[in-house]
């Protein structure tokens, strides 16, 4: 039934957009919003800064006109934000939802007026916004599956998760622990709040050592800091190669502590260093933002787009690191998925940055917000 | 703006400058915006801004009564996910008017829970509504652990829709109906009371006004209208989302401000309060038609906020105008020479005093003269004992092991720094909101300057430091100069602070800690991490400052109360722009220690630690009002709340009853407080 109404709603868009098409020159830009949640962490910043890249790429400079909003940590404000950009005339919105269900109205009430929604990372379960996201579930799993092995099935684990009370949390937690279930040998014996911040993940891990000696857990599985757990150990006297193994989040530092120990990196102090760490690195990718943005020029172009675009799950073990010498698109495409800390400063930078989709967006569109020439 | 007419207006008068505000900034967005508004948009912005102008109606009904509600946002929550864990996904035309009710009853029956507490067994509200939002927040992750469920669409429906198609929206007439509930409240005794307790609780009282009943009521009342704002996101978002309302906290304080009403009580009231939620709501629509960077947004905000407070409280009596004239003044009296500090500077004490007989009493004992600071500061010890017991009993380890002293100590410096900065603020009667982002601006600063080299900590430290000293002093000279409540100043250079934060590090903060500011964190020295010796140095130095300082004495007696202390000749402002240079100093620190700790700054890294900071005073003795506390019971304070998260971490029980624990903790800390009742 919906996907009537909601192809309907494309044709009047369509016919709208053809109608402003004739009436206006041909250079008619397509006007478009990115509504994000907030903007004080590391992830956030480089999705924008991959949006914004995407937009001044040459293809897409002429087509679109981008307007950037934050709404920060509340729903209301961002419900009020995307009637704005409705009402400012808005062809299509990009948005990083702050709650996958408060949205539901105005993202229905924008749909009605011909405006396309798509939602990114996050999902929106009115059905007539289009998403792009990872599976959770899998994230979850997959993760919680690697690290059973490395432990041969048995062994005392901690859990680090993430915000409580979100969608992704509470997914991955759900499954990661479903599959420790299925292994009798295996404990969860911490578990804490990492607010998905390399900080937090410090105190809550120092605050679990304060009873629990290192030599008394045998596996981690973080959603964010196992870069900050292999710091630690480091700091505690721990070898290099005693390092427990960890599931978690792919942030650069955490890379290149995978990469065999001694490889020569430039720019590489300790603990942001190579350690030959053991480790399954994953993320929520963020290009995601800038594919939701590449798949709404092609909505409003008219292309067919799927409902739900789940991206791959972008899983990186210790036997398929690689790093990168420049971090262009052409070198990523080839392969490799860790940046030299010469080039990117911070530990806590998310590297999951390559799509096979965005030829336009690599290293410098995630850092700087530069597009591929 | 002297005349008659003007000052008859008295109460409303506040209340036409912000519908003013509102009015002309409507206007503005309408002209900016490239189309025409629509009834439909006039409609939806009407519905948008709803929630929070309820909930903060709410919340200007407790500060009119003198007090503070934290839990505001929590039950919000807690209501919509009742609801949407509750309806049944099959019936399409549940009853509106039944889950209303049992909406509003939900969120009364928390409010009798802080009306209890606060009203008949006299706790400060501050701590008591802390307590319950942690309660809340974890109660609420047990219904719907995360977001889902199904609200009918025949709420949506009714509170959507149009009362009168294409003229007057529901949410107008929900909200015209509140204010006509009030206008009669007002009139009634209740109201009068309401009114006379939030100016003066004492002198209510002498009148013959059962301030208890009319204090509890009031928590009620508010609790209900958190509880319709619960109901009206639900119609809203048509299902449930857990931490759909703990957002709204914030802006429901600044929607109260910016309506005119006094924090502290006595003074406004609820129609201002929905201007001021309507004026944050078209802010929105603005920032975005002028295309303003987001990095600009909270900076634009805090702006909002501090012009529509000033533009509210300007007038000949204001304290900018009081202290503009006194400046005249002094300049006169420094001309014609009769300054105090210009006349002869010669002995006038009377002869006798030096050479008074000593006392025959006896000196009083040690515990007698320090029984006051014992009564405030021995309970979080106490407590602290037991939670150590427990741990003992759970986890193992703690009197048997050193590496638990020290990560205990270690991960309680943050909070024993940041307990002299507001404990001070608090003492004399303020609050200090800028923590988070005074620590996180730091924090980037210095491993932005530092980047991970120890000599150039030779000057990033300093330059941490007096960026510090210029956020403190322009806090204090908020309060001080612009008369300001400290609520709104440091929640708008909280909001100022961001936005620069955001654009010095360009949205991604780079650079190390130095290995030197590493090792102390999480480095050795003589078995201990190095920070312990420094932090039992800084506890000495907070002691001596607060109890042995007339720095000290003069807080005290500005908490105690102002005026008083300004007659007996303490320079108030001064003193007051120093306490607040003094929390800006130790934000700062913790800034630079937390970088240490982690070996990085990150944005934000400061937001977890302003409601602790608040609550660690609390717990450890002090009065939120201002004029009691000794800092050994902060820092017990300090000890507890990170003890008993040590204690939480080592478990694996769900973050709910994690949550719900915490609070039970504070809560029962506070009950170990309580004063008898004074006569």
């Amino acid at each position: 039934m919906f996907s009537i109404t909601k192809s309907a709603v494309r044709l009047a868009a369509a016919a709208s957009i053809a109608a402003t098409c004739a009436t206006a020159a041909s250079a008619e830009k397509f006007d478009i919003y990115l509504s994000m949640s907030y903007i004080g962490n590391d992830w956030q910043a480089e999705a924008a800064n991959m949006v914004k890249a995407l937009a001044s790429h040459e293809n897409y400079a002429d087509k679109i006109n981008l307007k950037v909003q934050v709404a920060g940590p509340n729903a209301q404000r961002q419900i009020q934000q995307i009637n704005a950009m409705v009402q400012a005339g808005a062809d299509a919105i990009v948005v990083y939802p702050i709650s996958p269900t408060a949205l539901n109205s105005v993202v229905k009430n924008a749909c009605d007026k011909g405006v396309t929604i798509i939602a990114y990372d996050g999902e929106i379960s009115e059905p007539c916004a289009y998403n792009v996201t990872i599976d959770q579930l899998e994230a979850g799993r997959v993760t919680a599956e690697w690290l059973a092995e490395k432990m041969n099935g048995e062994g005392e684990v901690v859990m680090i998760t993430g915000v409580p009370g979100t969608s992704v949390d509470a997914a991955r937690t759900a499954a990661a622990k479903e599959v420790f279930e299925k292994h009798p040998g295996i404990n969860v014996v911490g578990e804490a709040v990492g607010m998905w911040s390399q900080a937090v993940a410090r105190t809550e891990m120092s605050k679990i050592l304060a009873t629990r000696d290192w030599s008394e857990i045998d596996g981690l599985w973080m959603q964010v800091g196992c870069f900050t757990a292999n710091a630690m150990q480091l700091e505690a006297g721990i070898d290099a190669e005693n390092l427990l193994p960890c599931a978690g989040e792919g942030s650069n530092g955490g890379r290149i502590q995978m990469l065999p120990a001694g490889t020569e990196v430039e720019g590489a102090t300790l603990p942001y260093a190579p350690l030959d760490a053991p480790r399954i690195s994953y993320a929520s990718p963020p290009y995601s933002g800038a594919l939701a943005l590449k798949l709404a020029v092609d909505i409003l172009e008219g292309k067919e787009v799927p409902d739900l675009t789940t991206l791959p799950l972008p899983v990186v073990t210790s036997e398929t690191i690689q790093l990168c010498e420049t971090g262009s698109w052409e070198e990523q495409k080839a392969g490799c998925n860790a940046f030299l800390p010469s080039l990117v400063s911070n530990p806590g930078w998310f590297a999951s940055i390559y799509s096979q989709e965005l030829p336009e967006v690599g290293l410098n569109a995630a850092l700087v917000g530069q597009p591929e020439l | 703006m002297t005349g008659p007419f003007w000052s008859a207006l008295g109460q409303t008068r506040t209340v036409l400058v912000a519908s003013g505000v509102f009015a002309s900034l409507l206007a503005l967005t309408s002209w900016i915006s490239p189309y025409p508004l629509s009834y439909f948009d006039v409609s939806f912005m009407a519905s948008g801004g709803a929630t929070t102008a309820i909930a903060a109606m709410g919340q200007t009904l407790v500060i009119l009564s003198g007090g503070f509600d934290l839990s505001a946002g929590a039950v919000v929550s807690l209501v919509n996910a009742v609801l949407a864990s509750q309806m049944n996904p099959m019936v399409f035309d549940a009853s509106v008017p039944f889950w209303t009710m049992v909406g509003i009853g939900v969120g009364m029956a928390v409010g009798a829970f802080n009306g209890f507490f606060i009203a008949f067994l006299r706790l400060q509200p501050i701590v008591v509504t802390l307590a319950t939002m942690f309660i809340v927040q974890g109660l609420t992750l047990l219904v719907l652990d995360k977001p889902g469920g199904f609200v009918s669409p025949s709420l949506g429906g009714v509170y959507m829709g149009d009362a009168i198609p294409n003229l007057l929206p529901s949410s107008v007439v929900l909200i015209g109906v509140v204010i006509l509930l009030w206008l009669w409240l007002k009139r009634t005794r209740f109201g009068l009371a309401l009114y006379a307790v939030g100016s003066d609780p004492d002198a209510a009282a002498a009148t013959g006004i059962r301030t208890g009943p009319v204090i509890f009521a009031t928590y009620v009342l508010a609790g209900g209208l958190y509880g319709l704002a619960g109901v009206f996101v639900s119609a809203q978002t048509g299902s449930g989302d857990p931490l759909v309302g703990n957002a709204l906290l914030l802006p429901t304080f600044a929607a109260v401000v910016i309506g005119g009403t006094r924090l502290g009580g006595g003074k406004g009231g609820l129609i201002g309060t929905i201007f001021g939620a309507y004026i944050l709501m078209v802010v929105v629509n603005i920032l975005l038609s002028l295309n303003v960077s987001a990095y600009f947004s909270t900076i634009a905000e805090s702006a909002v906020l501090l012009f529509a407070v000033l533009a509210g409280s300007l007038s000949k009596n204001s304290p900018l105008a009081q202290k503009l004239r006194s400046a005249q003044e002094y300049l006169k009296a420094r001309r014609q020479g009769t300054l105090v500090s210009q006349r002869k500077q010669t002995d006038n004490r009377l002869a006798f005093a030096a050479g008074a007989p000593k006392s025959d009493t006896m000196a009083p004992g040690l515990l007698t003269r320090n029984a006051a600071m014992l009564r405030y500061t021995l309970p979080a010890f106490a407590c602290l004992l037991i939670v150590l017991v427990i741990t003992q009993a759970v986890l193992g380890n703690v009197f048997t092991s050193f590496r638990y002293w020290d990560a205990l100590f270690v991960l309680c410096s943050f909070l024993a720094v940041l307990a002299l900065g507001q404990g001070a603020v608090i003492l004399t009667g303020g609050l200090d909101l800028s923590v988070p982002w005074t620590i996180g601006l730091s924090g980037i600063l210095i491993a932005g300057m530092a980047q991970g080299a120890n000599g150039a900590l030779i000057y990033a430290i300093p330059i941490v430091l007096a960026v510090a000293i210029v956020v403190g002093t322009l806090n204090g000279l908020g309060v001080v100069a612009l008369g300001l409540s400290p609520i709104v100043v440091t929640l708008a250079m909280n909001g100022l602070l961001q936005g620069l934060a955001l654009l010095y590090s360009n949205g991604t903060p780079d650079g190390f800690a130095a290995p030197a500011l590493r090792w102390i964190m999480t480095g050795e020295f003589l078995g201990f991490t190095p920070i312990i010796p420094i932090l039992a140095l800084f506890v000495a130095f907070a002691v001596l400052l607060l109890g042995r300082t007339a720095f000290g004495r003069r807080l005290y007696a500005i908490g105690n109360s102002e005026i008083a202390a300004r007659l007996s000749g303490v320079n108030t402002g001064a003193t007051l722009i120093c306490v607040y240079v003094l929390s800006a100093i130790c934000a700062a620190l913790v800034g630079i220690l937390l970088t240490g700790f982690s070996g990085q700054a990150s944005l934000g890294m400061g937001d977890e630690y302003l409601l602790p900071s608040i609550a660690v005073v609390v717990v450890g003795g002090a009065l939120i009002t201002g004029g009691r506390g000794h800092y050994v019971g902060m820092f017990g304070g300090a000890l507890l709340l990170t003890a008993m998260q040590t204690l939480l971490a080592g478990t694996t029980l769900p973050f709910a009853v994690r949550s719900v624990f915490f609070g039970l903790v504070i809560l029962a800390a506070v009950i170990a407080l309580r004063e008898k009742r004074s006569i």
